[in-house]
């Protein structure tokens, strides 16, 4: 099963991303309501694979991305983001993000990117 | 069982969660307002809830609503991005409740199933004018990257717009390599490189293929050491999406690896739909499409010095934000009722043990040990589950602030709410039941209470009225008292409307001052002739009292003439187990709550007295307390009607105290309250009965209700 955390400060957008993570095989090992949350979860968990929201409280997704980076370089992290978003979402990749998934998003959409993304090397 | 509640819908979170941002963010606005200014964090806050509630209601498919948001959240982007300075905050704040206004219909409509289908055209448009007017009247904003419309429309006009300082850096770049980009951590010159070009093309909706495309170009840095792109604007230019989206990304680069290599590692490519890879023979020094020259190292440099502006901008406000996390979940109201429903079937159950008949006479020590603890267990989850169910106050307090800003702007009233006690907590259920009537006594108090401006001052009151709104907890009750500085009520008035709608029922010169006001309680009364907007058409009151009547409450007025009125609500903290004082008329048991017993005493014969009317009283302790036969009250045959032979239990409420009389006293016991039947309750309204109850040995006992006994005594 691939482990997966969720980032998003809103909880619709997370039980959203659950439901579709589990109906399709994966894993959901933690939450997190902010970027900060995330970091710890992160290194706490060590998942396989960890959804991103940019825009959220305490700390963005863009200011927890590299951080996750510092502490492992393999994280494979994949941004949540929305349209107009596009400035912030290149931003995330230069830092290392693996791949983005643009709200509103269809359950396909996002289990096809996880898993591709789960399968890079 | 458990598999139902795990599976909760996202509809309800959905409603849920923007309920409680279009909360916070009314909050937030309205402080901003009153303080004249919009801080930073209040815009970053409205900015974010706007943007949650955009891409949540973007994913129920309720285009309306994600559409509204979205026009605020640029209204907020602009303001947070360019920090303008002269901001109307009253402009402002309006249009942002206008548009939480709208929000909150669309999320009823939501709740009710209804089709969610508000129009919120021309709110848009007022938003835009006002985006507008704020960027006209801030022209420097221009110059700082703009808002994210305006570097669209501005890159679609001419997409080779670079900003000054890649120019600039370009420029210094060695001549030599500047034509193509080569990476800092592969040398140069191995021998067997070879060219290759690739087109990719994305699959359909699959979005911001350029950057998609740019993912791809990024990953090529550390394989490719030479390498040039087309369309070659993926990086300013946010249209190029769609041609790749028609033409495919075509790359040319160099590298010393495999076919096999490449295009595995073109495979990668997320959402790929083709690949056309081929192999170029040997052109070193003259690639394919040297005309779209282009370079990537200097933007990474522009990027990450913007993003650390940007963290040490935030770096201030996250030390200054308290970092405590919260660990909080929410919880469906439904699994508590039920639990709350669980505990009360468990109360019942550990009596109908403990104080089973079968257990009469037995010597059962370690039983009556091991049913200590249980019950002592079953007290204390009991306290708990009730304890969950609490909520503060606040909430409900804080949006009458709102109420009063709306009416206070629209009546020209100058009013100020202060809030006390807000923390104070009551039962999840109970919340519900007393916002409408808050709004409802607040708006009364507004409109009909509080004076105009100059007719304050002529009374010499401060120019501004003031109403409080105090929460405090009174042994099992809380109270809410809702007080203003206004003209108070007129007696005088009040008799003469309720002589005119044939309300009297006693002669008016025997009437308390409390009773007269009670009198606006009564349906279809109102003293107001000119209905405004706001408070009803004299509908309010008595539906205020029948509101806090369901959850067992009830209501007060007290008035003083030219100084103000002061509304008590009184509603008890929690409604469905008590302790109760079980007792035995006949064959009948009654349960008193235990918090209304003064005492408990077996009167002497002497101590009986009775005035002229044959009502009987008791004297103690030098008072003088009338008596209640409960079996005369109940019409209940029973042996015990001397005083000597039964017990007496003195009650008191509200500083009305009385004496009951009853044949024994059974026991005290935690109690689950039910409603009575609507059989009884339609049969007898004005029974004096609270409520029912099952005891433990199966017996059912009829609750009584203190605040109706005492005030038979009156009467």
């Amino acid at each position: 099963m691939i482990r997966a955390l969720i980032v998003d400060d809103a909880a619709f957008m997370r039980l959203a991303i659950k439901n579709m993570l589990q109906n399709n095989g994966f894993e959901v090992i933690g939450e997190a309501a902010n970027g900060l949350e995330g970091l710890e979860k992160y290194k706490q968990l060590q998942p396989d694979i960890v959804t991103m929201d940019i825009t959220m409280p305490e700390m963005t997704g863009l200011e927890a991305l590299p951080e996750i980076m510092k502490f492992d370089p393999k994280a494979k992290v994949v941004m949540v983001s929305a349209m107009g978003q596009e400035s912030m979402v290149r931003q995330a990749v230069a830092l290392g993000a693996k791949s983005f998934i643009i709200k509103p998003f269809k359950e396909d959409v996002v289990v096809r990117t996880l898993n591709q993304v789960n399968a890079l090397k | 069982m458990a598999g139902n509640y795990s599976n909760e819908s996202m509809l309800d979170l959905y409603i849920f969660e923007t309920s409680n941002l279009l909360e916070q963010l009314e909050h937030s606005i309205l402080a901003s307002e009153k303080s004249n200014h919009i801080s930073k964090d209040d815009v970053n806050e409205i900015f974010r809830i706007m943007h949650t509630i955009k891409g949540s209601s973007a994913m129920m498919l309720f285009d309306n609503i994600a559409s509204l948001a979205h026009s605020i959240e640029d209204l907020f982007y602009f303001i947070r991005e360019n920090a303008p300075r002269e901001v109307d905050c009253s402009a402002l704040s309006d249009i942002v409740l206008e548009g939480v206004d709208f929000l909150k219909v669309e999320l009823e409509k939501v709740k009710a199933k209804d089709p969610v289908d508000g129009d919120a055209q021309r709110l848009k448009e007022t938003i835009a004018d006002f985006l507008n007017q704020l960027k006209s009247q801030n022209p420097l904003a221009e110059k700082v990257p703009a808002s994210r419309k305006e570097t669209k429309a501005k890159s679609a006009e001419k997409p080779k717009d670079i900003p000054e300082k890649i120019e600039e850096i370009i420029e210094k770049i060695p001549e030599e390599k500047s034509k193509y980009y080569i990476a800092p951590n592969i040398t140069k010159t191995p021998a067997e490189k070879s060219w290759y070009k690739a087109v990719i093309f994305y699959q359909d909706g699959c979005e911001m293929e350029n950057i998609r495309a740019y993912t791809v170009i990024h990953n090529l840095k550390e394989i490719a050491d030479k390498y040039i792109f087309t369309p070659e604007d993926i990086i300013e230019n946010d249209l190029s999406a769609q041609v790749i989206k028609e033409q495919g990304f075509t790359v040319v680069l160099r590298t010393d690896k495999s076919y096999e290599e490449m295009h595995a590692f073109f495979m990668q490519t997320i959402f790929i739909r083709e690949l056309k890879l081929e192999q170029i023979e040997d052109q070193e020094d003259e690639p394919v499409m040297n005309q779209h020259e282009n370079n990537l190292t200097p933007q990474i440099p522009v990027l990450q010095t913007a993003e650390r502006e940007e963290k040490a901008e935030k770096e201030g406000q996250l030390s200054s934000s308290s970092s405590a996390q919260q660990s909080i979940i929410s919880v469906n109201v439904v699994k508590l009722d039920r639990l709350m429903d669980l505990v009360g079937e468990m109360v019942i159950a550990e009596a109908m043990v403990t104080q089973n008949p079968d257990l009469k006479g037995l010597q059962l020590d370690n039983f009556y040990k091991a049913a200590r603890q249980l019950g002592k267990i079953t007290g204390e989850l009991q306290d708990m589950v009730m304890a969950i169910r609490m909520v503060p106050l606040s909430t409900t307090f804080h949006k009458m602030h709102r109420i009063v800003r709306d009416m206070s702007k629209k009546l020209n009233k100058e009013v100020r709410l202060e809030i006390i006690g807000e923390e104070t907590e009551v039962d999840k259920n109970i919340i519900e039941h007393i916002s409408d009537p808050l709004m409802h006594l607040i708006r009364n108090a507004i409109d009909h209470g509080i004076e105009a401006a100059a007719e304050r001052v002529a009374a010499e009151k401060p120019k501004a009225g003031t109403i409080t709104l105090e929460a405090k907890n009174a042994g099992s009750d809380v109270l809410i008292i809702v007080r203003d500085d206004g003209k108070g009520l007129n007696k005088e008035k009040i008799l003469s409307k309720a002589r005119q709608n044939g309300l009297l029922t006693k002669s008016e010169q025997e009437m308390s001052d409390r009773e007269i006001f009670n009198l606006t309680f009564l349906p279809g009364f109102s003293t107001k002739e000119n209905i405004t907007e706001f408070s009803g058409r004299g509908v309010g009151m008595d539906v205020v009292s029948k509101n806090i009547q369901t959850v067992g409450g009830s209501v007060s007025v007290d008035s003083t003439e030219g100084a103000g009125t002061i509304i008590t609500i009184k509603i008890p903290l929690t409604l469905a187990i008590i302790g109760g004082m079980n007792i035995k008329v006949g064959n009948s048991r009654y349960t008193i709550p235990t918090i209304s017993i003064r005492e408990s005493f077996r009167p002497k014969e002497s101590d009986i007295i009775r005035d002229p009317d044959g009502n009987e009283m008791i004297m103690v302790r030098g008072e003088c307390y009338p008596v209640i036969r409960l079996h005369t009250l109940y019409k209940v045959n029973t042996e015990v009607t001397e005083f000597s032979q039964g017990i007496f239990i003195m009650v008191e409420d509200e500083e009305k105290s009385c004496c009951l009389f009853a044949d024994e006293l059974l026991g005290e016991q935690q109690v689950v309250v039910k409603a009575l039947p609507y059989y009884i309750q339609n049969f007898k309204k004005d029974n004096e009965l609270g409520g029912c109850t099952l005891l433990g040995d199966g017996n059912i006992s009829l609750i009584l209700d203190i605040q109706s006994i005492t005030r038979l005594v009156k009467k």
